[in-house]
């Protein structure tokens, strides 16, 4: 094979070569003896490789096909072939059954702490105006659940066994921490403030507001004792104040307007009343008294303690 | 489902002889062992690529497993089989006319022979080409080489086998036997 077309002849049986080329080996075969005997040789050689015949039986195909069909297939024909064993998919499903299990179990438990809290607050509001300190066994074991208190839960209540003491302390943040100075942090068993207790404190504040007013305007200004009638009335005036204004604020805080705005009028007469001196002008108590009238304050004190007790009833 | 078990049967009735007698000759002859390599390549294409392909395309995917498959069963041993070959060919039912079939015998034998001294990358080209017509890119796509390779790859192979086969027809003219 000394000829430089072999390689072509090659190329040219298998019809691989372009048409030009194709042309130019079949030109050089006319003329070169070398090249058309490799020709007859590859294409003999072509006749016994491709004729070579297997000694496949038709029920061996037939066999193997079954067996391949029957087998179980990985993965989707089709889509993304995303395939998962069958022990895959069952532990998958364990996993997400057991996490609904849980979070129903831990819906349940959150619902029945939410009721045991409303059931002790409502418990705590109803026992709170006539705390009885002769109560039933029931209520005495309900009463601390109510009242959490810092102080008192790292020391329990003497007489009483843990056992009886609750497992699961309510939430702490339905009980206001109480303010530094409040007069009821020091109490014993402080109630803490909620709406209500705010609302009865306010009417009975009215109701004292409302009778420290009328005892003002029925002093008796051109008798020699007046001072001595007016120092009752500026001293009652002086404890109103303070809490005239811790009302204010927090009416203030929960937006209530109407009853903010009463108590903001209120509040400079308590305080004039409050700083009158020991032997007061009759004009300045007249004057303080004409702020009262023109104000009509008695009057909105009345309607608006009637309404708050309405409301608590 | 079914019309894909449908596609499946019929590339396999298309392909399964041929791949077959593609590995038959890969490996030599072991016509059991070329048949249990071509079932597990189409074992293969249905379990993990069958729908994921074009058929055209699962096509030089089974050829391309399969050599892969015969490469692994190279490496083995290759005496392994040789005595279970013999009995099945003992037991092989014969034609009618045993001269001719002695004649069909040994000329498939000495074909396969002859296959054998080729390196695998050269007889792979050459049998993908005559068997199963395949071009030089195709068959380049199928061994992953390029296509001047599988065209070098070809030319040798056929140049070394026609050296062989002219030594071996002068001997058979000189025994007695055609070609």
């Amino acid at each position: 094979m000394n000829c430089s077309f072999t390689e072509k002849v090659s190329s040219l049986i298998d019809g691989e070569l372009s048409a030009s080329e194709a042309r130019e080996v079949e030109r050089h075969l006319l003329g070169c003896d070398e090249c058309r005997q490799l020709r007859a040789d590859f294409l003999n050689l072509r006749t016994h490789i491709g004729g070579f015949e297997t000694s496949l039986q038709p029920e061996v195909q037939n066999r193997a096909l079954k067996k391949i069909l029957g087998t179980e297939r990985r993965i989707p024909a089709r889509g993304l072939g995303w395939s998962f064993s069958p022990s895959a998919v069952a532990f998958a499903a364990l996993v997400i059954a057991a996490a609904i299990i849980g979070l129903l179990f831990y819906q349940s438990f959150n619902k029945s702490d939410r009721d045991s809290q409303q059931l002790a607050s409502v418990q705590q509001k109803q026992g709170q105006p006539t705390p009885a300190p002769t109560g039933s066994a029931e209520q005495s074991k309900q009463q601390p659940q109510a009242t959490p208190e810092p102080g008192r839960e790292q020391q329990p209540a003497p007489g009483k066994s843990n056992e009886e003491t609750p497992r699961r302390q309510p939430p702490k943040k339905i009980v206001r921490e109480p303010k530094p100075g409040e007069q009821f942090a020091v109490v014993p068993v402080p109630a803490p403030i909620r709406p209500a207790d705010s609302q009865t404190m306010t009417a009975m504040h009215f109701e004292k507001s409302e009778t420290l007013l009328l005892a003002f305007r029925n002093v008796r200004l051109n008798e020699p004792g007046t001072a001595k009638e007016v120092s009752y009335e500026r001293k009652r005036a002086q404890q109103l104040v303070l809490q005239n204004m811790m009302l204010r604020r927090e009416a203030d805080a929960a937006g209530d307007v109407q009853l903010s705005s009463l108590l903001e009028s209120l509040e400079p007469i308590l305080i004039d009343i409050a700083n009158l001196p020991d032997s007061p002008d009759e004009n300045a108590v007249r004057t303080i008294r004409q702020r009262v009238e023109r104000k009509n304050i008695v009057p909105l004190l009345r309607v608006n303690s009637a309404v708050l007790a309405r409301a608590l009833d | 489902m079914a019309s894909e078990d449908e596609e499946f049967t019929m590339l396999f009735q298309d392909f399964y002889p041929s791949l077959c007698r593609f590995l038959e000759c890969l490996l030599g002859g072991r016509a059991p062992l070329a048949q249990d390599l071509a079932q597990e390549s189409f074992l293969q294409l249905h379990r993990t690529a069958w729908g994921t392909m074009p058929v055209g395309e699962a096509r030089f995917w089974l050829y391309r497993v399969a050599r892969n498959l015969a490469i692994n069963e190279f490496r083995r041993s290759h005496t392994r089989y040789k005595l279970f070959d013999r009995m099945v060919e003992a037991m092989r039912p014969r034609a009618r006319n045993p001269e001719q079939e002695y004649e069909t015998q040994e000329r498939k034998t000495l074909v396969l022979e002859m296959l054998q001294t080729l390196p695998e990358d050269q007889r792979t080209a050459l049998l993908l080409r005559e068997q199963e017509q395949l071009s030089y890119r195709e068959i380049g796509q199928v061994l992953n080489v390029s296509e001047s390779k599988v065209k070098v790859d070809i030319f040798r192979a056929r140049a070394a086998l026609r050296e062989r086969w002219n030594k071996v027809s002068g001997l058979s003219r000189c025994a007695g036997l055609g070609t």
